[in-house]
């Protein structure tokens, strides 16, 4: 009886102990308890559950372990954005000195130009995601949805900032980038919370895929629509010289071709195109390059089921 | 880690022997502290790192009881607890500092 009663008080004080150790307390309070009752020691049994069930330190200590989660969740979801603006500066300052340094050596320099800013804009993104996933594994534990839009919401913030910025130093045109930027928001969010979906059961890799073809289309759609409502796809020619339009039949390439500055073979786009698309569109596909790695790194990493509770090969010997 | 009284009582049981592992039974007898208060303070310490935490290797039906979950100072807990400890001691009134603990743990 004595022994039910202690049983009883334990379940009452896991509960009120942080979900992920409730396992690991419930074994060990549960041993604690098989000593006391093997050496016949009624009252201790009692005395060991009671404290357990009435204490309250186990609240603070939920709280502290909340705060401090909820801090790291917050540090690295609003640093990440900024991280990717100074990803961009850093990769175009990078490519500006390479350039200077080609131009009067080889006849490429040119051409090699958005190749080097997007290998190392996405190098460096790369590398933000993998600090940012390490940091993914110690924040906020919620659910697919709100990690997306946890991520794309600072996102926007520092867009819009950066826009702002820009718009305040004169930059007439600034704000046409908005309705790409907005699609690509939206898709990216969907993007994430499939692939956070994905994760949470558990299939990682197919989170991966998801989350990398459904942003690849956040960010085709992005340029697409961009170029589409501000270069018109016919345009009269006017003295012999090609016209100011591009044609619809390339769109889907779009992305890549800002990216490379590539037609990859094919007829379309143009040189000409190709300058007038990465002269409408030329920091935006790069901005997603160098945001897209760390934000499907973070809403897979903090996704993933917790690890088990029960300990595993980690063990001491018995004690003599 | 903020040192209170409960949290000085259990470092400086494990201080005493610092390599011996010490499950739960174990160390409120050394400290005098009920269990509601020494779990939640473990757990504190785990998440400063100072302490770890090891299920015991061995097969509950030849010993006849579960495991226990053993707890060791980390190489970083012993350094650290030393130095609070110290600290906390050179705080005491000197008439106090020589006599017995009133809560009958280690001398520290």
């Amino acid at each position: 009886m004595t022994r039910r009663v202690a049983a009883l008080l334990l379940r009452v004080a896991v509960r009120r102990w942080p979900a992920e150790l409730r396992a690991d307390l419930a074994r060990e309070w549960a041993a604690e308890l098989h000593e006391l009752a093997r050496t016949g020691r009624r009252w201790g049994m009692l005395r060991f559950a009671a404290s357990l069930a009435a204490g309250r330190a186990a609240t603070p200590l939920t709280d502290r372990a909340g705060s401090r989660r909820l801090g790291r969740t917050a540090g690295v979801l609003l640093l990440a954005p900024p991280a990717c603006v100074a990803v961009l500066a850093l990769a175009g300052v990078v490519m500006g000195l390479t350039h200077g340094w080609l131009e009067m050596r080889v006849p490429w320099a040119t051409a090699a130009q958005l190749p080097t800013w997007s290998a190392l804009t996405a190098l460096l993104g790369v590398a933000l995601a993998l600090v940012v996933a390490r940091a993914a594994r110690r924040t906020v534990r919620v659910g697919a949805l709100p990690t997306a839009l946890g991520v794309v919401l600072p996102i926007a913030a520092t867009v819009t900032a950066t826009l702002a910025l820009f718009a305040g130093r004169g930059g007439s045109r600034v704000w046409e980038s908005a309705p790409g930027l907005l699609l690509w928001l939206a898709l990216l969010t969907a993007a994430l919370w499939a692939a956070g979906a994905l994760a949470r059961r558990g299939r990682v890799r197919a989170a991966w895929l998801a989350g990398l073809l459904g942003a690849l289309v956040a960010a085709d759609a992005a340029v697409i629509l961009a170029v589409v409502t501000s270069i018109p796809a016919t345009a009269p020619v006017a003295d012999g010289l090609p016209p100011d339009s591009v044609d619809r039949i390339s769109a889907p390439l779009r992305l890549f071709t800002c990216w490379t500055d590539s037609s990859f073979g094919l007829p379309r786009p143009t040189g000409w195109e190709r300058f007038l698309i990465t002269d409408r569109v030329l920091v935006e596909p790069m901005f997603h390059l160098a945001g897209t790695p760390y934000a499907l790194a973070y809403a897979i990493a903090a996704a993933r089921p917790a690890p088990a509770a029960v300990p595993g090969p980690e063990s001491v010997p018995a004690p003599a | 880690m903020r040192l209170t009284i409960p949290v000085a009582k259990v470092l400086a049981a494990l201080l005493v022997e610092p390599e011996a592992p010490r499950y739960g039974l174990d160390l409120m007898r050394l400290t005098g502290l009920p269990s509601g208060t020494l779990y939640p303070v473990l757990h504190r310490l785990q998440d400063a790192g100072w302490l770890a935490a090891d299920w015991e290797d061995v097969d509950p039906v030849a010993a006849g009881r579960p495991a226990r979950r053993y707890y060791r100072l980390t190489g970083e807990g012993i350094r650290s607890a030393r130095l609070a400890l110290a600290e906390l001691r050179a705080l005491v009134p000197s008439e106090r500092a020589g006599g017995a603990d009133p809560a009958g743990a280690p001398a520290w």
